[in-house]
């Protein structure tokens, strides 16, 4: 199905270790558990018209975004943990070719995740929503899942672009959790105009998903925002990282 | 076959540290080249300019007539052993193998002939963070071999080998360059390498300062190191 050696080769190492398929479980469980409280809370969030509350429920198929940022993270740091990058290197001397490689191959990954996890969301979103007798769909929720679906994936690619760039993995963990779990929506309380031009901003505006503070970029441009951000971590991991010597 | 490995005044600074000075040399086929030089001499870090993982501050090294980072199948054409410890721990011989020959584009057959000819068979499916450091450096010397190469460089392969190891590699070493392949071998097992080595190039504090021909059972290649090292 997919010819591109490098990219194959990627998957190979996907499939072989234990935390990538144990991540992978762990997100379409989060979000089934994200969507339960939702449907939970639902009486008590009244401010918002019911339809808004239905999507919300299936919104939650978006938090498997920790799951597949962390599997790029991993994906580009285990290599310098481990001093793989050695033998990638030796194979692939061009390096760039290395990391596009890997956004090719953990954008897939997350892909299948983001897939998985919308899937689990939107059946145990439904079933919940029929026991309690509420409204099971609304004419906005594909785009919910489909916006979902989309984020999820383009936090993989912003994985690597981040590994690739911060080479220690425990560092890298920590800023890029800190980040994007805390550190963008403490900016964008504390600063609601620019919440729309953070990264997890545009990860909502592409998930269709609403900010309490602000108002958010229509989804294709946050899609593009996003991608943006994750094309500047790769360009300057490339400038700075990447070139470094392996010793 | 032309001159397998040629290195034109490399060099090499950290910071101010001038770790390579201005080093040139030549590997050439159909014998095996000792590298040789006390802890810290540059042979490492001449070795991993050699490869493209460390950028020359200066001067040149080529495959042939390439570098190694713009070789188009770089690692059918060098084979390099480098670090023992360099494999993730959670994936078996075979997978590790498999995943270099994926990314090469090599056929698949090639990880079971060369974990053969490292005797890494029956190890095949156990995961490599259970190896010991001799099992590690035979996988080490599997992946480089995964290509097929003319060219073997090999940084202290000897390491955690036990004899039965050790009279395994200097075979295997003496028979590839006898088949006319190049291998350029670091190392501080001198009474070893001068059993298979046709050419010594010795290295102390970043310069070359003696290559020599070897001739079996009559160069002293301690006495020769222990002289230019000096």
């Amino acid at each position: 199905m997919i010819r591109n050696p490098l990219v194959r080769a990627e998957l190979v190492k996907a499939r072989a270790s234990r935390t990538g398929p144990a991540l992978a479980v762990i997100a379409p469980i989060t979000c089934v558990l994200w969507a339960t409280l939702q449907a939970l809370v639902f009486d008590g969030l009244d401010a918002l018209p019911a339809a808004s509350r239905v999507e919300n429920v299936y919104a939650m198929a978006q938090q498997a975004y920790v799951f597949t940022l962390i599997l790029g993270v991993l994906a580009m740091t285990g290599e310098y943990r481990h001093q793989t990058i050695t033998w990638t290197f030796l194979t692939t001397p061009v390096r760039s070719r290395v990391v596009t490689a890997k956004l090719v191959a953990w954008g897939l990954v997350g892909l299948a995740v983001a897939c998985v996890s919308a899937l689990a969301t939107l059946v145990s979103g439904a079933a919940l929503l029929a026991v309690r007798g509420l409204p099971v769909l609304t004419p906005g929720v594909p785009l919910v899942l489909l916006g979902a679906v989309l984020s999820t994936t383009a936090y993989a690619l912003l994985g690597v672009g981040l590994g690739a760039l911060i080479r220690n993995q425990a560092v890298a963990l920590v800023v890029a959790l800190l980040w994007f779990m805390y550190g963008d929506y403490l900016l964008s309380s504390l600063a609601p105009d620019i919440g729309r031009w953070l990264p997890t901003g545009a990860a909502r505006a592409l998930s269709g998903m609403h900010m309490q503070a602000g108002a958010l970029l229509p989804a294709w441009a946050g899609g593009l925002l996003f991608v943006a951000y994750v094309a500047a971590t790769v360009l300057a991991a490339r400038l700075v990282t990447l070139r470094r010597d392996v010793t | 076959m032309a001159t397998a490995i040629t290195v034109n005044n490399l060099s090499k600074s950290f910071g101010a540290v001038r770790a390579v000075d201005e080093v040139s040399f030549t590997v050439e086929p159909g014998a095996v080249t000792a590298f040789l030089g006390p802890n810290g001499a540059g042979k490492t870090t001449t070795l991993r300019m050699i490869l493209g993982l460390v950028a020359p501050t200066a001067g040149t090294a080529m495959i042939g007539r390439t570098p190694y980072i713009q070789l188009t199948s770089p690692i059918t054409k060098v084979g390099a052993v480098l670090e023992a410890t360099a494999f993730h721990p959670g994936l078996s011989a075979r997978a590790h193998l498999d995943v270099l020959r994926t990314a090469a584009g090599l056929a698949p057959a090639r990880v079971d002939l060369v974990l053969d000819q490292v005797d890494l068979t029956r190890a095949a499916d156990r995961k490599i963070g259970g190896f010991s450091l001799g099992m590690r450096q035979r996988l080490a010397i599997a992946s480089a071999l995964l290509g097929d190469p003319e060219i073997l460089i090999l940084d202290e392969p000897a390491n955690g080998l036990d004899p039965r190891g050790i009279a395994w590699l200097r075979g295997f070493l003496r028979a590839y360059a006898h088949e006319g392949r190049a291998v350029l071998v670091s190392t501080h097992v001198l009474a070893e390498i001068e059993r298979i080595a046709g050419r010594a190039l010795i290295i102390s504090a970043g310069r070359l300062v003696r290559q020599a021909e070897l001739t079996p059972d009559s160069t002293d290649l301690e006495n020769l190191y222990l002289e230019a090292t000096r």
